[in-house]
């Protein structure tokens, strides 16, 4: 039996047969072969494992410095999940400092070109402004801190909190366009009579929606939660009693309102036919936005879900290139790690050990595999002859075992086995490197883990920050259903509260509930994995979703009760309302397009899908529930929604 | 030139630091030995590992020095037992009988300094050094308490990299000559290893030998510590007991 150190010289440059026999070496090492050595030779890996002793930051702190003093001419990488954790903190804060400025500016000059003057720009602006600001300040007056989830509290702000502001000012618009004088305070009774309640409930529902997320087991998420209510109810507020004021105190008078860029004319030339296909065939939407929802929705089987942390990151980002190198080249760097408590020396246990590491070397995912066991076949190997039975197999006996660790004491240093064997031979600790920390290779070892672990008489215990992420996966799905269910039934029972009518809660609810559907399938058939991220993606949708249902209810109601026809009070309230829920879903689009320019995978995709759930949430306000209101003639659209008593 | 008087006194009282080490290296060198020994590792954390092993050792002229190892305790490695043939110029020779898997193995290392039994203490602690392998000389409060200090530096690459050190620095008892203490630096010149003697038996004819001592690498928190317990001296030992035949009776 040979131990012996691996490299005992280097040889000088010009030595190729001195440099042809360390290759060799190396590559016939199964101790060094893709652990420090890549086997093309072209990389090598040194792994460090931090302590408790200094915070992880001090430490990558000095770990950086001394790479900085020895780069040489090789490029050095530096990944693992240390290095991820730092970046993703340095990203987030980034990403808030330069995205939510972002989002303002861009929400700002949709707003210029749809409500025309700054005047009325301002108004819902500054509603979005005060309210992010109210949000952001409670963080670290809670004592919380900014995380990649409560990121998007103030993107989400941003996207709900001026939607109030805008059916406002456009309210306020359209009164002033009907080209006669009318007195401020008439004007502001005239905004605040239409608007006041729907207004008011389609806030409250969002909150109560949004206060599903209390029910997640993931604590960023609940207060994304708390926060994100905090900050739609003081948008509420503000709405509805500063932007009434801002326009008493307009110093001008009103009749000679410019026409914004994107103006009347050109709503009109869009909601006009809209409207007219909608009167003429409503039973073809209806059936062709269920097809169409069924097709989508069925892309939900295949929907992934993703902790790896190290996808947060492009791929053209260093961190993640030096995790791809790992993963490739040295058998990955995240690692599930088994503890086996109980007489390790004992042959039962020894052999399960062996069934477990050869069990998991072979799965899909897996890069590496380092057990006790693997040493004692080693060692076994140096004691017997490949002709002999005993050769490369755990030994039958407890003393057989201990013989082969004394041998190995003897020979070599005790502290190799330290990370699979403690010293009093009491604890084994497999460890389990993943070239795919995926959710599915994870559940997949860890099944296997269990299976084989199932009667060893030993205590077991899986760990590992891969395993971390796994439950974190599973919190997030069981989190993501549980606040989901929670929102559509608050969602459902409110708007049937509102309108006074089961049908009209049910009604109400199905732009949202299709969306969810549309959104889930899309994710399913395009790859993208649910995280902590997108799963919070259904608070927002919930936000906007209702509120522009409510509206378009609401309006609609006011103008049959006004006397108009069905086909009537379509036309009108699409011309009207229809045209504050685009210019609102504008806004919010536009507002999260910027997400697109994250830092983070994970941030960008979900600016694409609040796209769809928004352009989703749209149609289903202005095309499906005009649709089925207009073949369906529910009662609860006649009825009066200002009083408690029925008509 | 008064000033530089109270010097030359000290320096003139010093007595040759080759003369100590030779002094001290004669008290404990003996021919042979039979003895308990008990090893008793404790890690950083507490941790501890314990063997109880009969040591047999020869010592020819030469440099040559023979150690036979029986393991007594814990109970599922006793019978193991180890033939060590520690060449003075070239690598140690190792074998180790496993009784539980009816083999004998030879076992091969080219690091030098190695470690006994996977201790702090290297299989060169387990010896008397040869005095040729180091030039001596007094450090600078050398003889200023009870004590000599003397730093032994290895007189070649090849004996430093033999031995494992740099540098040893030994306090010596003034009194008796015996060593007490003994620091140990590594190739960056940093302080790795401490050994104390606890203390020395005192054989028949005048000589001592180790009886307790304790070594910390200051490298890992770990100690060792190692007592010799049912020491017999000068035994009669024939050479053919340190062989592989014996090694597996």
């Amino acid at each position: 039996m040979i131990v012996d150190p691996l490299i005992k010289t280097i040889p000088s440059e010009g030595d190729t047969a001195g440099i042809n026999e360390l290759y060799n070496d190396i590559l016939n090492n199964p101790f060094a072969r893709n652990i420090v050595f890549s086997s093309d030779m072209t990389s090598a890996s040194i792994t460090a494992t931090i302590n408790n002793t200094e915070s992880e930051s001090v430490v990558l702190a000095k770990v950086d410095s001394v790479v900085a003093a020895n780069t040489g001419n090789a490029r050095i990488m530096k990944g693992g999940l240390p290095y991820i954790r730092l970046h993703i903190m340095k990203d987030v804060k980034r990403d808030a400092i330069v995205l939510v400025p972002l989002a303002l500016i861009v929400m700002l000059l949709v707003l210029k070109l749809t409500l025309g003057e700054w005047r009325s720009v301002f108004m819902p602006f500054s509603v979005v402004l005060l309210s992010t600001g109210i949000c952001m300040g409670l963080i670290p007056l809670i004592g919380w801190k900014l995380s990649i989830i409560t990121l998007l509290v103030p993107i989400l702000l941003i996207a709900v909190g001026n939607n109030y502001g805008i059916y406002l000012v456009t309210k306020f618009h359209d009164i002033c366009r009907k080209g006669k004088y009318i007195p401020k305070r008439e004007i502001i009774n005239e905004i605040i009579r239409s608007l006041k309640k729907p207004l008011i409930y389609s806030g409250l529902t969002t909150i109560a929606g949004i206060l599903g997320l209390l029910t997640h087991s993931i604590i960023p998420a609940r207060q994304m939660g708390v926060l994100a209510a905090a900050g739609v109810l003081a948008a509420l507020i503000m709405s509805i009693l500063l932007i009434p004021g801002f326009i008493y105190i307009r110093s001008k008078r009103t009749e000679g309102l410019k026409a914004p860029f994107l103006g009347n004319d050109v709503f009109k030339k869009i909601l006009n036919p809209l409207a007219e296909l909608i009167i003429r065939y409503p039973g073809h939407i209806i059936i062709y936005s269920v097809i169409f929802t069924i097709v989508l929705s069925s892309g939900m089987s295949l929907l992934k879900i993703e902790t790896n942390q190290e996808n947060y990151f492009p791929k053209n980002n260093p961190v993640r290139q030096a995790s791809d190198i790992i993963n490739r080249k040295f058998g990955g760097s995240q690692t599930i790690s088994v503890m086996i408590a109980g007489d390790i020396k004992d042959p039962v246990i020894m052999r399960r050990i062996d069934e477990l590491t050869r069990e998991t070397e072979h799965t899909d995912g897996v890069g590496q595999v380092f057990s006790i066991s693997q040493a004692v076949r080693e060692m076994s190997k140096a004691v017997f002859l490949p002709e002999e039975e005993s050769y490369d197999q755990i030994p039958s006996t407890r003393e057989s075992i201990a013989q082969l660790f004394e041998l190995y004491n003897m020979s070599g240093n005790y502290d190799d086995f330290s990370q699979m064997l403690n010293l009093e031979n009491t604890r084994a600790h497999v460890l389990i490197k993943l070239s795919d920390p995926s959710n599915v290779v994870i559940k997949n070892v860890n099944n296997k883990i269990q299976t084989i672990t199932k009667d060893i008489p030993a205590e077991v215990t899986t760990g590992g920050y891969a395993m971390i992420m796994a439950d974190f996966a599973r919190s997030i799905i069981k989190g993501q259903i549980f606040s989901l269910g929670f929102a559509l039934i608050t969602v459902f029972i409110l708007l049937s509260l509102i309108f006074k009518s089961f049908r009209g809660g049910l009604t109400g609810s199905i732009p949202l509930a299709v969306s969810i559907l549309i959104l889930f399938g899309f994710m399913g058939f395009t790859g993208i994995a649910l995280d902590a991220a997108t799963a919070l993606l259904s608070s927002i949708m919930i936000g906007v979703g209702v509120d522009f249902t409510i509206q378009y209810i609401w309006s609609f109601s006011n103008n049959i009760r006004n006397g108009l026809t069905y086909e009537e009070s379509t036309r009108t309230s699409l011309r009207t309302i229809g045209r504050s829920i685009i210019i609102n879903a504008l806004t919010v689009m536009t507002g999260f397009s910027v997400l697109v320019l994250s830092g983070f995978s994970s941030i960008r995709f979900f600016g694409y899908l609040v796209l769809i759930s928004i352009g989703s949430c749209l149609a289903g306000a202005i095309i499906l529930i005009p649709a089925i209101i207009m073949k369906f003639r529910p009662g609860f659209v006649k009825a009066d929604m200002n009083t408690l008593k029925k008509q | 030139m008064m000033l530089f008087l109270p010097y030359f006194h000290i320096s003139a009282q010093l007595p040759d630091a080759d003369e100590i080490m030779d002094r001290g290296r004669e008290l404990t060198l003996m021919g042979s030995l039979n003895a308990n020994v008990n090893l008793l590792i404790t890690e950083k954390n507490g941790a501890t590992r314990n063997r109880t092993i009969a040591m047999t050792t020869k010592s020819y002229p030469g440099g040559l020095e023979k150690r036979l190892i029986r393991f007594l305790e814990p109970a599922d490695v006793r019978g193991t037992s180890m033939l060590v043939i520690d060449n003075k110029d070239k690598p140690d020779e190792m074998w180790i009988y496993l009784p539980a898997l009816k083999k004998t193995r030879r076992i091969v290392s080219s690091e030098k300094g190695k470690s006994f039994m996977s201790s702090e203490f290297s299989n060169a602690d387990m010896s008397t050094p040869a005095l040729s392998d180091f030039s001596n000389k007094h450090t600078a409060n050398s003889g200023s308490a009870d004590y000599w200090i003397i730093e032994s530096i290895p007189v070649n690459d090849n004996v430093a990299d033999e031995y494992g050190f740099s540098k040893k620095v030994s306090h010596i008892k003034k009194e008796n000559y015996l060593v007490t203490k003994m620091e140990y630096y590594n190739f960056d010149d940093e302080l790795f290893k401490t050994i104390e003697v606890r203390s020395y038996y005192p054989l028949s004819n005048g000589k001592y030998t180790i009886e307790d001592m304790a070594a910390i690498n200051h490298s890992n928190g770990r100690k060792s510590e190692i007592q010799f317990t049912n020491l017999k001296e000068n035994v009669e030992i024939d050479d053919s007991f340190f062989t592989i035949a014996n090694l597996e009776r």
